[in-house]
């Protein structure tokens, strides 16, 4: 047997067929009128609705949240999501920050090829706007070091100012290039009707919108968003898109304990592991959901799946000459990003993107912190069904 | 509390809760003795290469009028070099590996070889004089060279970890410099520390960065052929030599955790192989500069 380098066995990880049987989610964005709750009741609904199942046929919730506590004042997540079936399936609630998505999929995963259900539920929730900012700064702050990160002051923006300073000065990109990623993002999301952005944004009003935490603005930054998005795994109920691997890893939280702060370890791992398992080579994938969570991490994670050199990155949004596709959703940036909802919906995304083009392959990366947790999937679509 | 260098420095605009309500400046800080911290930093438009010191300072005061103190790292000798940091007097020639590697032989021999084109740079060092040293060095006392370091005069420094001597190597901007003026290319031979301070220094794009790998397809084949060199070149004592090969272990290490600082990789397996090549890849730069 085969180990592969940190963590599962690579011949044992997917040792199931994992189908994606339907999903469902709330238009991403400020709702003012909708509670944690009442976002995680649309997304499912509309879930168990695509899937053509009744809420009967789930026999296992997983439930992706980060600051449910902290700022609706609610956790217990997994229960209070049981609850809205009639039988009250056993469910619980995973945390990874930006990460718990992808995460909660990846555990879905597990409960799937361990046998202990049939179908799973997996849904990702945030509810992010009614909160002052303050409060919400702090909330996601949580996802850095609370020992080397925090006391300094330092805020998200901030951990992400600070790889842009390191990356520009290394790679000497310019700030007009930086502009590209959002301006690009936010082109794709108008065709989205599920994101909270969608109108053009040039690159000019990029560079010039408010500075955040230099050398990266306001537009560099995705935005605070509600939302929810839920995806139905099966081993039982065939579909044509199956889950061809699920690569879980991570690096040290904090940005002072790595040996270096423009790449990330935990994309390279989880990405590279997830090829393996699928046993394909990157230049399969035809549509990639990538963590643009700030315009520079989307470089980052371009190089760090080897799409691009180091420092290259920008090369695929200014030469826009790759036969794959980048966050054609809008990503992060142009859908919005409810934290705990993101790694969800990418995997709804790419199932849409593989029907539309009839294309076999599509990458969902998600990361939570700054590349602390980092979680991959690779979605395959069998064309002739 | 020990002095170090910003490798990465942000402004944040809106401060967390708790702290002043003005821009905050942030800096990744490393640490002369290799560590990194986070914290913030005092002075004006700080960037990346300043040298800073550490001080205590009051950062904030709760609603219970309790005063936090925190460590802040004050600008001491802002990085020296030309204000654009990308614009390009020259590049420098860099050959990084482990100790016993054959660094000193291939800068030897190469510089003879280039002869019209690349200088060696004088290395300093606070290390005592030895047989084997021929001209490479420039000895200093440790004070001279903390001195130095913190006027800002070294491009990079660096303190080899050892249980018995405190040695300190590092190289002078106005040397690089000097050789620049003269039109031809420094050559500098360096470990992990030395590299990156100069790519900090100089910005990453200034050096032509080469990796010298000892033979042997193993990790540990590499580091029992570094063992076998460093014994028999005669120049260290065992207890020296047990440091070196300590080090080498986290030198190897950050050939693969640091890709993007070399251009090449090359195997010291055959002397004049390894002059061939380098020497192919600083005459196509020098054409490429041209």
């Amino acid at each position: 047997m085969r180990l592969s380098r940190i963590g599962y066995t690579t011949q044992e990880a997917m040792n199931a067929d994992v189908f994606l049987v339907g999903s469902g989610q709330t238009r991403f964005g400020e709702w003012w009128d909708k509670s944690l709750p009442a976002l995680i009741e649309e997304a499912v609904s509309a879930a168990i609705t695509d899937a053509g199942i009744t809420a009967l046929d789930i026999d296992a919730i997983v439930i992706g949240n980060m600051i449910g506590q902290q700022i609706s004042g609610q956790g217990q997540l997994g229960a209070m999501t049981s609850a809205l079936l009639p039988h009250r399936p056993p469910a619980l609630r995973v945390e990874a920050a930006c990460a718990s998505g992808s995460v909660a999929v990846h555990t879905a995963c597990a409960l799937l090829e361990s046998k202990r259900a049939e179908t799973v539920l997996v849904v990702g929730a945030e509810k992010m706007t009614d909160a002052e900012n303050t409060a919400i700064a702090s909330a996601l702050m949580g996802a850095g070091d609370s020992e080397r990160d925090a006391p300094a002051g330092l805020t998200f923006p901030g951990i992400f100012g600070l790889i842009a300073s390191r990356y520009m000065h290394d790679y000497g990109l310019t700030r007009e290039e930086l502009s590209l990623v959002s301006s690009r993002h936010h082109e794709h999301a108008k065709a989205n009707p599920y994101a909270q952005f969608r109108s053009s944004v040039s690159p000019e009003s990029v560079s010039s919108s408010a500075p955040v935490a230099d050398p990266l603005r306001l537009l560099d930054c995705s935005p605070i968003s509600d939302g929810a998005a839920a995806i139905i795994l099966s081993r039982t109920r065939k579909s044509p898109l199956r889950l061809a691997a699920s690569q879980l890893a991570t690096d040290a939280l904090s940005l002072a304990e790595r040996p270096t702060i423009t790449s990330f370890a935990a994309t390279r791992d989880a990405f590279c592991r997830a090829c393996e398992e699928a046993e394909i080579d990157r230049k399969e994938i035809a549509h990639l959901e990538l963590h643009d969570c700030f315009s520079i991490a989307a470089l980052i994670n371009l190089e760090d799946m080897q799409f691009a050199d180091p420092g290259q990155g920008i090369g695929i949004y200014r030469d826009g000459l790759q036969e794959m596709s980048v966050n054609l959703s809008g990503g992060l940036k142009g859908c919005g990003h409810p934290v705990g909802a993101t790694g969800v919906k990418q995997i709804r995304d790419l199932a849409k993107q593989l029907k539309a083009s009839k294309q076999r392959f599509g990458a969902a990366h998600n990361f939570g912190g700054a590349g602390a947790t980092c979680c991959v999937h690779i979605l395959e679509h069998a064309c002739e069904p | 509390m020990e002095r170090g260098t910003i490798s990465a420095v942000t402004t944040v605009r809106h401060p967390p809760a708790g702290f002043p309500d003005e821009p905050r400046i942030i800096g990744l800080i490393t640490l002369d003795g290799g560590s990194s911290v986070i914290g913030r930093i005092a002075g004006i438009s700080p960037r990346i290469g300043d040298r800073v010191v550490p001080r205590m300072s009051m950062e904030r005061v709760n609603e219970q009028k309790l005063r936090a103190y925190d460590v802040v790292y004050e600008v001491a000798a802002p990085a020296a070099l030309q204000e654009d940091p990308f614009v390009f007097e020259g590049y420098i020639l860099a050959l990084t590996g482990p100790s016993g590697v054959g660094k000193s032989t291939v800068s030897k021999v190469l510089s003879s070889a280039l002869s019209g084109i690349v200088t060696r740079v004088p290395i300093l060092t606070t290390r005592e004089p030895k047989d084997g040293d021929d001209g490479e060095y420039l000895y200093v006392t440790r004070e001279e060279f903390i001195r130095l370091e913190d006027a800002g005069a070294l491009a990079a420094s660096t303190r080899i970890p050892s249980v018995s001597e405190d040695r300190r190597y590092g190289y002078r901007t106005e040397d690089i410099c000097k050789i620049w003026n003269e039109g031809r290319v420094p050559l500098v031979v360096t470990e992990m520390h030395l590299l990156q301070g100069l790519a900090r220094s100089f910005g990453r794009r200034s050096i032509l960065s080469c990796g010298l790998l000892p033979p042997g397809t193993s990790r540990r084949a590499m580091l029992s052929q570094l063992l076998h060199r460093l014994r028999t070149r005669g120049r260290d004592s065992e207890q020296s030599i047990a440091d070196r090969v300590r080090n080498a272990s986290s030198d190897l290490d950050f050939f693969s955790h640091r890709k993007e600082l070399f251009d090449h990789l090359l195997v010291n397996d055959d002397i004049d192989a390894v002059i061939a090549t380098l020497k192919g890849h600083v005459l196509r730069t020098q054409e490429d500069t041209r």
